[in-house]
């Protein structure tokens, strides 16, 4: 009996642990006077510096920050099982083609109407537009990442390859390069990271993956546009001129800092990655503008940039709006940013340029002008592009088929096809008008 | 295995048996507290992580958050029908699992029974020795959590950590064990490697079982030490047989640690490799709980009907044999 008893009791135990566990983390409301606390969870780099910068000079609203592990890390599996568990934090950042995910499971507040035109005015317009669906706004964008092209400059030179400024000519240097130097390629086609790519390049061509009109997702992953650039890159891939690996893999850095692979297309941050990563690079490198399909209309697709949320959870809405604009607009926050490390995001708030260009340090870029690139090339980013409601699922689905495509089963389009067959069971189940086009 | 436990506590129940009326319901009270205590920590542990969650999954896989249109204008969560379950059923990759799952069984199956019986058959005929040894040694992998294992074998499979396939390398061959094709063969021999040892450890102990004259009988009529393994002691343990098969076919359908760790190491394992890993990623990467719940209640039902199925496939055969 006694022993029964005790059983009994340990499984209580147990229980209530498991209840308490539940329950942990409540948010706790400082009453009345004093500064009003939120809680701001972040993956990026230098946000620490960010609210500190921020608690230096502000009283009334004192921030708390946490740095999350990235988004495929767990950062995103966190913030979805906090705001499930209703103590998400009053502040979070995600990622652009994240967010309309996060937006219908409601953890984002609406805060279209909470948004003084003041603020709105001052973020370029297709980086709003990537926060807001219809017409309600969900996040403030922080970094937009116009792609361009960085490539060794002496490289091409050595071997008298002109850089190129149409994706015809691209395959062109490609082949240039490859017969120069057998081991050398122009850029890497990525497995892992790779769907981001292929969405970029679509989204340059024309590409709606996601259409938005008449309150229904139309969904096409292999529409005109993307079949084109798909058709594209299987050739490269078929022909041996692109490198296929994994994107921020350890094969794919070494291989840029041997030179073995003498380009890399991706957003404008990549500039400051690459200086942080390939120090031994520098003078080497430089950054030129994203071939083009048609030089005499010029588009582009982004990859990468992150936004800010306020939380439905929120407690105190109107002071993390206020303090996600402070970081958003102002260059306070920014040089705090930049005093944490080198740092190439691009700034959603065109009057910031000048700050970042400021604060960079293009010794590495032989002192080119990178942010007069940038600025040219943000002006080009194609408007009418829109993400899908289950990116994270999407995403992954389409690396696996991108993976397999480049160990030689399937095709790049097929990846891409498998990865809209992947998600559209997902999106039904939701309750979601959807179809395919 | 029940029947040792009940009869060492015959002679007690009629020990007890023996005196007066109330003495013995005071008795049977007992009896009745004692049977109550010890069916307790099982029926609550049976309810609380059993039949709790499969209810909450059933409640959860008819009812599901809904949306209107594009789905900003916040959902609500409905009664559903059986929408989940039109949604896990059209969806290419959870029925994909099912096949991984088969190809799998195809290979693993047969292997580790072949396997597990030869150590068995051979422990069991005195060939090998050190016999205690041996046996050890083979069941230790199995001590080995599986998470632990996978990871030991992730490390000899992954390319420029591996010193196995720098051996290899050395002697000018390429070997991928996380390739396209390669990848099932290296997910089954993690199985194999952990589960070989106990499965052999159970027949052994029915091959232990065995009526020697039974053996005596065989050798007289002339059969060698194979053929008496073959002819006589592999039939009459095949009870054993049925059941390792069925365990490594329920084993098969949960397969999750050791692909979910390779997923982590190479694209050729997508992270809806198996029904389970489907699961997973329908909770916690799609935040979809409803598609989870429903391709779990699919998954529990076609375990329970496949168990069900091979026990009587294997009972008609025993009574057939008989």
């Amino acid at each position: 009996m006694r022993w029964t008893g005790r059983a009994g009791a340990a499984l209580l135990t147990i229980f209530a642990m498991l209840l308490a566990g539940c329950s942990a983390g409540d948010s706790s409301d400082t009453a009345g006077s004093g500064p009003v606390h939120i809680t701001f969870w972040s993956a990026l780099r230098g946000s620490q510096e960010v609210v500190d910068e921020y608690n230096r000079t502000h009283t009334k609203i004192k921030v708390d920050f946490e740095q999350v592990p990235s988004g495929d890390q767990g950062g995103w599996a966190k913030l979805s099982n906090a705001a499930r568990a209703g103590n998400a934090p009053d502040v979070a950042t995600i990622e652009y083609p994240q967010l309309p995910g996060y937006a219908i499971d409601g953890v984002p507040r609406d805060i279209t109407k909470m948004l003084p035109d003041s603020v709105r005015r001052k973020i370029m317009p297709q980086a709003m537009d990537l926060t807001t669906f219809e017409g309600r706004t969900y996040a403030l964008p922080v970094d937009i990442e116009p792609m361009v092209f960085l490539y060794r400059k002496d490289l091409f030179t050595k071997h008298g390859i002109p850089v190129p400024k149409t994706w015809a000519e691209f395959e062109s240097s490609a082949r240039k390069l490859k017969k120069a130097d057998p081991r050398s390629r122009i850029a890497s086609l990525f497995t892992t990271g790779g769907t981001l790519h292929m969405a970029g390049y679509s989204w340059q061509a024309g590409a709606r993956w996601y259409d938005t009109t008449g309150e229904t997702w139309r969904v096409s992953m292999d529409d005109a546009p993307t079949r084109k650039v798909a058709t594209y890159w299987q050739r490269l891939l078929d022909d041996d001129l692109v490198r296929v690996e994994p994107s921020s893999s350890q094969q794919w850095r070494a291989h840029l800092q041997s030179g073995e692979t003498a380009g890399w297309l991706a957003g404008a941050w990549a500039a400051g990655s690459m200086m942080a990563s390939t120090p031994g690079g520098k003078g080497k490198w430089a950054i030129a503008p994203f071939p083009q399909w048609d030089l005499k209309k010029p588009s582009l697709g982004t990859q990468g940039g992150s936004t800010f949320m306020v939380t439905k959870d929120s407690n105190h809405p109107k002071e993390a709006l206020e303090f996600i604009s402070w970081m958003v607009t102002s260059p306070d926050a920014l040089k705090a940013k930049l005093s944490s490390g080198i740092s190439s995001a691009y700034p959603t708030v065109p009057e910031l340029v000048p700050v970042a260009r400021k604060e960079m340090d293009t010794s590495y870029y032989s002192g080119q002008d990178i942010f007069s690139l940038f600025e040219k090339e943000a002006k080009l980013i194609n408007p009418r592009w829109k993400w899908g409601p289950r990116m994270v699922s999407t995403i992954s689905s389409g690396d696996d088929g991108l993976a397999r495509a480049g160990a030689g089963s399937g095709s790049i389009l097929d990846a891409l096809r498998e990865a809209q067959r992947k998600t559209m069971p997902d999106l039904k189940s939701l309750g979601l008008s959807v179809t395919e086009r | 295995m029940s029947t040792v436990t009940s009869s060492t506590r015959a002679p007690t129940s009629s020990a007890a048996a023996a005196p007066a009326k109330p003495l013995r319901k005071a008795g049977q009270r007992q009896q009745k507290l004692a049977a109550f205590t010890l069916l307790a920590p099982f029926t609550v542990l049976l309810v609380a992580v059993f039949l709790v969650p499969v209810g909450y999954a059933i409640g959860l896989s008819f009812f599901s958050e809904d949306h209107d249109g594009l789905g900003f204008g916040g959902g609500e969560t409905v009664f559903t029908g059986l929408r989940s379950y039109l949604a896990v059923l059209s969806d290419p990759s959870f029925v994909s699992g099912f096949g991984a799952i088969l190809l799998y069984c195809v290979i693993f199956v047969p292997a580790v029974v072949v396997g597990a019986l030869a150590l068995a058959l051979l422990l069991d005929s005195g060939l090998m020795r050190l016999r205690r040894t041996a046996q050890m040694l083979l069941y230790l992998p199995h001590a080995v959590p599986g998470v632990i294992a996978a990871v030991i074998w992730l490390y000899l499979y992954t390319p420029g950590l591996s010193p196995v396939i720098k051996l290899f390398a050395q002697a000018d061959i390429t070997i991928d064990f996380l390739g396209l094709h390669t990848v099932l063969p290296s997910i089954v021999n993690i199985a194999l490697w952990s589960g070989l040892g106990y499965n052999m450890v159970i027949f052994y102990a029915a091959l232990q079982a065995l009526p020697r004259e039974v053996i005596e009988a065989a050798r007289i009529d002339g059969a060698g030490g194979f053929r008496t393994a073959l002819m006589v002691k592999v039939p009459i343990i095949r009870g054993s047989v049925v059941m390792v098969c069925m365990f490594a076919l329920i084993g098969a359908l949960q397969l999750f640690t050791e692909p979910m760790l390779m997923n982590q190491a190479t694209p050729m394992v997508n992270s809806r490799f198996t029904p389970n890993m489907y699961i997973f990623d329908a909770a916690f990467r799609r935040n979809n709980y409803g598609l989870a719940s429903a391709a779990s209640v699919i998954l529990l039902v076609v375990t329970c009907a496949l168990s069900y199925a091979v026990t009587r496939w294997a009972g008609r055969r025993e009574r057939s044999a008989r």
